[in-house]
């Protein structure tokens, strides 16, 4: 099944902007505005198979994300894998957490302050790089 | 600190991110991809459109709509902790349109390639006017230091304070090394209070 965005032009971009939002039942702003580019979502039990979700039911967007994010993704991640604008996917994510399908791990809260982050983090990204 | 004990059930890690900027054509992905642990993602957004009604499809539709694409990579600190990297769009004027990007960033590395000093000169004007924390990785992967770091310092006006290093964007282990400046620079602003006194 070739995925819809196949036959993207770049030269007709006009319309290729207004395509993603049918995907979204038109709706062009997320109903949450929490989720960030670093937002890991990941699958919650509510998800899988066999409890009581029929995912043949579901748009085939929600289904790809629910399969991929059995392991943590960032929202960014999650974009790039669908190959869909991140507002879009923001959209179908909270969608997704609406219905119980999906966790979100918001990023740390100097994220949101503008500050800097707290010793204990540097440190641990510090060690984490000098094993690369 | 939170995501030491990630045992009250959510399983997930915490993410961190790291903006890698600079002009065009100064190595943001090779730098992103030399130390990235997957191959660069590119991922694309909507700019200017923001907040728009569903009945309000001219401006989905019209010119005024610009699709902004970036490139990041991955590093998995530890089972807690995720780096991202961000490269930014080559023009600085769509970062002010995109909140989501440059909010939330622990620091930024800004690219400077000595032949084209000019092209970062935003990036680093827009880092010193938001306060955010960076230090400036000089890409050398042309072979060339035509100039001394005490001369390009000066071109770029660069505080004292903000660390300045060569490297060469390609290589994994100075990738590496220009993040740790960064980190152990935002160690040094943590302690001292203040990212840098540009302002």
């Amino acid at each position: 099944m070739k995925h819809w965005t196949e036959g993207f032009d770049d030269d007709d971009a006009g319309e290729s902007l207004v395509r993603p939002y049918t995907i979204t039942g038109g709706r062009t702003a997320p109903e949450r505005d929490d989720l960030t580019l670093i937002t890991l979502v990941a699958t919650t039990s509510a998800a899988l198979p066999g409890n009581g979700r029929d995912r043949r039911k579901m748009q085939p967007e929600h289904r790809a994300i629910v399969a991929l994010c059995e392991r943590p993704l960032a929202v960014a991640e999650v974009a790039a894998a669908l190959n869909l604008p991140v507002s879009v996917t923001k959209i179908l994510i909270g969608d997704l957490i609406e219905s119980g399908q999906l966790r979100a791990r918001p990023p740390l809260a100097f994220a949101q302050a503008g500050g800097t982050p707290e010793l204990a983090i540097l440190r641990a990204v510090r060690d984490g790089l000098r094993k690369l | 600190m939170g995501y030491a004990n990630s045992d009250h059930g959510d399983a997930a890690p915490l993410a961190v991110k790291i903006l890698i900027a600079g002009g065009f054509g100064v190595g943001k992905t090779t730098l992103v991809g030399a130390v990235s642990e997957v191959a660069p993602l590119r991922t694309e957004e909507y700019l200017t459109h923001a907040g728009v009604g569903v009945d309000d499809l001219d401006g989905v539709d019209g010119k005024s709509t610009t699709t902004v694409a970036l490139d990041f990579g991955r590093i998995t600190i530890s089972r807690e902790l995720v780096l991202y990297l961000f490269g930014t769009p080559g023009q600085e004027r769509f970062w002010f349109m995109w909140n989501d990007l440059v909010n939330g960033a622990m620091g930024a590395v800004v690219l400077v390639d000595t032949r084209r000093l000019d092209v970062s000169f935003a990036s680093i004007d827009f880092f010193e006017s938001r306060g955010i924390p960076f230090v400036v990785g000089v890409n050398c992967f042309h072979g060339v230091r035509d100039r001394t770091q005490e001369e390009i310092r000066r071109a770029l006006d660069l505080d004292p304070q903000v660390p300045l290093m060569l490297c060469d964007a390609r290589d994994r282990a100075a990738g590496r090394d220009v993040l740790l400046a960064l980190i152990d620079h935002l160690m040094a602003v943590r302690t001292s209070g203040t990212p840098h006194s540009a302002t």
